[in-house]
């Protein structure tokens, strides 16, 4: 099952431009349809838990693969997602510095600048919108954004609200 | 590009060590999501990195597969320290919310029957994805003037998150209009 996952993790990290969110679908279909690794709702509240801790949405692959075959399996899930992709940012990130006064380097600046402000927006809109759109969801999701864009309080404690509001809520 | 008068120029991390505990500060308090600590603590409390410098490397690190905050500690470790500078940033970056995403994995599966502790997780998630929304408007600011670009923007947002368009059909269309655009001098 380790060896599995570590190939199945290494394929997917080589196609995860946008980051994790655009590899959910696929992610889950695997899991869940293809090898059978865990139930939809299980899955669902495997991706919850990894929103929910702190640190960067990838380690979703290390709870999937934690289920899949213990901490061990966790580990390698990671590994893998993170390994090819890191080697590929280190050798761009070197000839993305040395090319530094190129056109081309310029112009792709110039345009990757509005295209990620677009990206991460929509990550922002389906991280909020779990069940579709919902003005409870809608008034939480605002509210937070507004606070961390106007602000400079800790954002952690607009998490917190934002759970208190949960639990009042839904 | 222009950029804004500095009142105070970004100084680097002086060390491997000072790398490896930015890094895990961002790690530790990313409770939601990494990319707004990422900005705070390399642009706006260590200063490490100026804020247009930031969002170029962001840029670039949303534009490659992986992590996007995990590429970005990989892109900025190697320009200050080379290899061992990736490591130590990547490293950083993960220590502690691998310790603590496996605590909560365990203790969530002990209570995830109560209605209640499913309320609340589901609550700070919705908040977690407005700090994302919120960060993009703070991304997009030096955007304000630049009508094309709010629009390449807008247009991204519609494909991805109302369209629910495949990413490998966005990210290749859009890339291309935009390095079209900037050629033009429309960006």
């Amino acid at each position: 099952m380790i060896p599995k996952l570590a190939f199945y993790f290494a394929l997917l990290s080589l196609v995860s431009v946008g980051g994790i969110p655009s590899v959910m679908p696929e992610m889950q279909r695997v899991a869940v349809e293809v090898e059978g690794w865990m139930s939809a709702a299980e899955f669902t509240q495997v991706f919850a838990v990894a929103q929910a801790a702190p640190g960067p949405n990838v380690l979703v692959t290390a709870l999937v693969g934690w289920k899949v075959a213990g901490i061990a399996g966790g580990l390698v899930a990671l590994a893998a997602f993170c390994v090819p992709a890191a080697a590929l940012s280190y050798s761009v990130g070197g000839l993305w510095d040395r090319m530094r006064d190129a056109p081309w380097r310029k112009a792709i600046q110039r345009a990757l600048v509005p295209i990620t402000v677009g990206f991460v927006a929509s990550g922002g809109y389906v991280l909020a919108t779990p069940a579709g759109l919902d003005w409870r969801a809608a008034a939480i999701a605002a509210a937070s954004a507004t606070a961390i864009a106007a602000t400079r309080i800790n954002p952690l404690w607009f998490l917190a609200a934002g759970g208190a509001a949960g639990y009042f809520l839904f | 590009m222009t950029r804004e008068p500095r009142q105070d120029a970004p100084r680097p991390p002086s060390g491997l060590w000072e790398l490896y505990l930015g890094f895990l500060a961002i790690g530790a308090r990313s409770f939601g999501g990494v990319l707004p600590w990422a900005h705070r603590v390399l642009v706006e409390e260590r200063r490490w990195i100026a804020p247009a410098d930031f969002a170029e490397v962001l840029a670039l690190c949303q534009f490659l597969p992986g992590p996007n905050v995990g590429n970005v500690s990989i892109v900025l470790g190697r320009r200050w320290f080379g290899p061992a500078g990736s490591a130590a940033a990547f490293l950083g970056l993960m220590a502690l919310p691998l310790v603590w995403v496996f605590a909560l994995a365990l203790l969530y599966a002990e209570h995830a029957a109560s209605p209640g502790v499913r309320a609340v997780v589901t609550g700070v998630g919705i908040a977690g994805g407005g700090l994302f929304i919120g960060t993009a408007w703070k991304l997009a600011r030096p955007l304000a003037k630049k009508p094309w670009a709010l629009a390449l923007a807008a247009a991204c947002l519609g494909a991805l998150a109302f369209g629910r368009i495949s990413l490998f059909f966005v990210l290749p269309v859009a890339a291309l209009a935009g390095f079209a655009a900037a050629r033009r001098d429309l960006l």
